[in-house]
């Protein structure tokens, strides 16, 4: 019997950690599949989770590859199925599903520098990668993180990236000013215009809201990069995961499949609908 | 396998299947036709179902799963059961050569890997017997225009072709012959004239299509250049986002997938599939708010161009067999063949 692609694997909830609370809280899970581990994808793929009369919601894998024993997820409490998240607890039982999507080309990047841009919950996307990164420390050049959200109250991975400080330059920023705040104060473009990363043998790689990766786009493009130098990662709303339910199409390529990561060489000549 | 079959002997044909579950297009309470089960009196006619045998293969509303949870003790378990199709041998008689292509068309989607197993099972358990249309069923069928013909043999088991008295059977894969087999006694040898017959007839047939659109793959072509014309709001201005013109539309596969609760405590319930349509804003809205395709201008514009532009760039085929249809059904009288002309013709 050839297996269902519908059907998810059941999965633990082993650990909840609260990234960010209030009207836009976000939360990050461990899970477990029940019969144990995880199953092997790679950086940049996502994963179909059901909750169980909920529905099913397509999330980015933000653990890197390189970690066996889990995978994680960090998820903006946004829609039905992710609310249904926020509301559970360690223990508790999900689906998954996956995993889907094409995933970074990590092994082309050897030896470039890479600078990741992100936006919001669009660091998650960004997460394994940026993990892995490290893991393969010797593999690439120079590393450094450009993110910014709406407050410091909604930046994500607040602990990982105070960590991340002595493995990298963070350069973060928030969009208006608040009174102890003393790095950027803008939108996450304006940011990377401030920061100028070089582009001499760099990949530029960012997640974040459409809006964001449009003028992120435009101002890596003003400070010379190439269009193969810069890589998104972009998101529309899923159903099925394999190409099949037709909703998350740009053009004649399908998120779920041919997505989501997209170099702008590719994505600049597909329809600029997503 | 070609042979011929007595018209007179349709009926003792279906009564021979008896191991196979029989849909054939058969007049409603409300004298609609539409894709029914054989009851016996079954009559063979050239008609364009309100709904495809579409419905057959890829049901309006379909069960994936079913889960529950319960509680041992202190342990609560959650149990995710599959909920197959029934594996039974089904026949769709009749079906509109165009209609049988579109299950073809279907088959690039949902057969490609990974495979879609509720799709697949129904599809290899239904052997799909078209009928040559004899004259057209529609005033706005348009097949040759997309590379059909009344005639076509994609994705059918059996083409039949009535030539008067009788009808010429051919037939096309090992489904169709098992058909042919189950009723041996009935079927003689076509001989050469029968087989000189059913080429006028299907050369007739071709003249009778009264809707034309010339040069579909350069309008394939010209749609690459259109999608930020303003073309669209205008032609997307009647629109009333019904959503008709999917929901009847033979090679339309967008759907939805969502959880219906039984009962609360324990939790019970099941995982639905349901027809979708790009024509609604949910569509594509994210939960954010955000929706990349915000207007009816670009909701339209994405039916048009998947049809005509997206699937023949993936598939080279286009996904629209010209049955005319949404044509037909659209309720503001949207014509798929006009604002396709107006696209060729568009800037010349």
């Amino acid at each position: 019997m050839e297996p269902n692609v519908y059907l998810p694997r059941l999965a633990k909830i082993i650990q909840i950690k609260e990234e960010v609370g209030g009207a836009r809280a976000v939360k990050t899970f461990r899970t477990e599949l029940v019969n144990g581990g995880r199953f092997d994808y790679r950086c940049g793929q996502c994963a179909m989770l059901s909750v169980f009369g909920k529905g099913e919601a397509m999330i980015s894998i933000s653990s890197s590859p390189l970690v066996k024993d889990f995978m994680q997820f960090s998820i903006l409490r946004s829609g039905r199925v992710t609310a249904a998240l926020h509301d559970m607890e360690a223990g508790d039982l999900i689906g998954i599903r996956g995993p889907y999507g094409n995933g970074f080309p990590i092994d082309d990047w050897k030896g470039k520098n890479l600078v990741f841009i992100g936006g919001g919950i669009g660091l998650a996307p960004l997460w394994s990668i940026v993990q892995t990164a490290l893991l393969r420390r010797k593999e690439f050049g120079g590393l450094s993180l450009i993110y910014g959200a709406r407050t410091s109250a909604d930046i994500v991975f607040k602990d990982e990236l105070r960590e991340l400080k002595s493995q990298m330059p963070v350069h973060l920023s928030i969009d208006v000013a608040e009174p102890d705040w003393k790095e950027f104060i803008g939108f996450v473009p304006t940011n990377v215009l401030d920061k100028k990363p070089a582009p001499a043998g760099t990949i530029a790689i960012t997640c974040g809201p459409p809006i964001m990766i449009k003028f992120v786009i435009k101002n890596l493009k003003d400070l010379h990069f190439e269009d193969e130098q810069i890589y998104t990662t972009v998101e529309n709303k899923m159903k099925c995961g394999i190409g099949k339910c037709g909703r998350c199409n740009i053009g004649f390529h399908y998120v779920c499949k041919d997505g989501p990561v997209y170099s702008w060489a590719e994505l600049r000549t597909l329809p600029q609908e997503y | 396998m070609e042979k011929t079959l007595a018209k007179k002997d349709f009926p003792q044909w279906v009564k021979k299947l008896t191991s196979w579950k029989i849909y054939l297009p058969k007049k409603d309470a409300g004298g609609r036709w539409n894709y029914a089960e054989a009851d016996g009196e079954d009559v063979l006619e050239t008609r364009q179902a309100t709904l495809p045998p579409k419905t057959i293969l890829f049901p309006q509303n379909e069960i994936l799963l079913e889960f529950s949870k319960s509680r041992k003790g202190n342990a609560e378990t959650l149990e995710v059961k599959e909920v197959l199709p029934p594996a039974e041998p089904t026949v769709v008689f009749g079906v509109r050569p165009c209609e049988a292509k579109a299950a073809w068309l279907l088959d690039e989607v949902f057969a490609s890997e990974p495979r879609d197993i509720y799709y697949w099972m129904r599809r290899e358990n239904t052997t799909l017997v078209g009928l040559a249309c004899t004259p057209p069923p529609s005033d706005n069928c348009f097949c040759t225009s997309v590379e059909g013909s009344p005639h076509a043999e994609e994705g059918s088991d059996i083409l039949l072709t009535d030539l008067g008295d009788k009808y010429y059977v051919r037939s096309l894969t090992a489904k169709g012959e098992a058909l042919i087999n189950a009723a041996k006694g009935l079927f003689e040898e076509a001989k050469p004239e029968d087989r000189k017959k059913v080429k006028a007839v299907h050369t007739e047939s071709e003249k009778k299509i009264q809707r034309e659109l010339k040069g579909a793959r350069a309008v394939s072509e010209k749609l690459k250049t259109m999608f930020d014309s303003p073309f669209w709001d205008e032609e997307a201005m009647s629109c009333l986002r019904c959503g008709i013109c999917t929901y009847i539309c033979p090679s339309c596969h967008c759907f939805d997938i969502n959880d219906e609760i039984i009962d609360t405590t324990p939790l019970r319930g099941k995982r639905v599939r349901t027809w979708d349509t790009c024509q609604f804003p949910d569509f594509t809205m994210h939960s954010s708010g955000h929706n990349p395709r915000p207007d009816k201008a670009s909701r339209l514009r994405q039916r048009l161009l998947h049809k005509f532009q997206y699937f023949v760039q993936v598939y080279d085929k286009f996904m629209c067999v010209g049955c005319g249809r949404c044509i037909t059904m659209c309720p503001v009288g949207i014509d798929i063949i006009k604002v396709l002309e107006k696209v060729r013709d568009h800037g010349a």
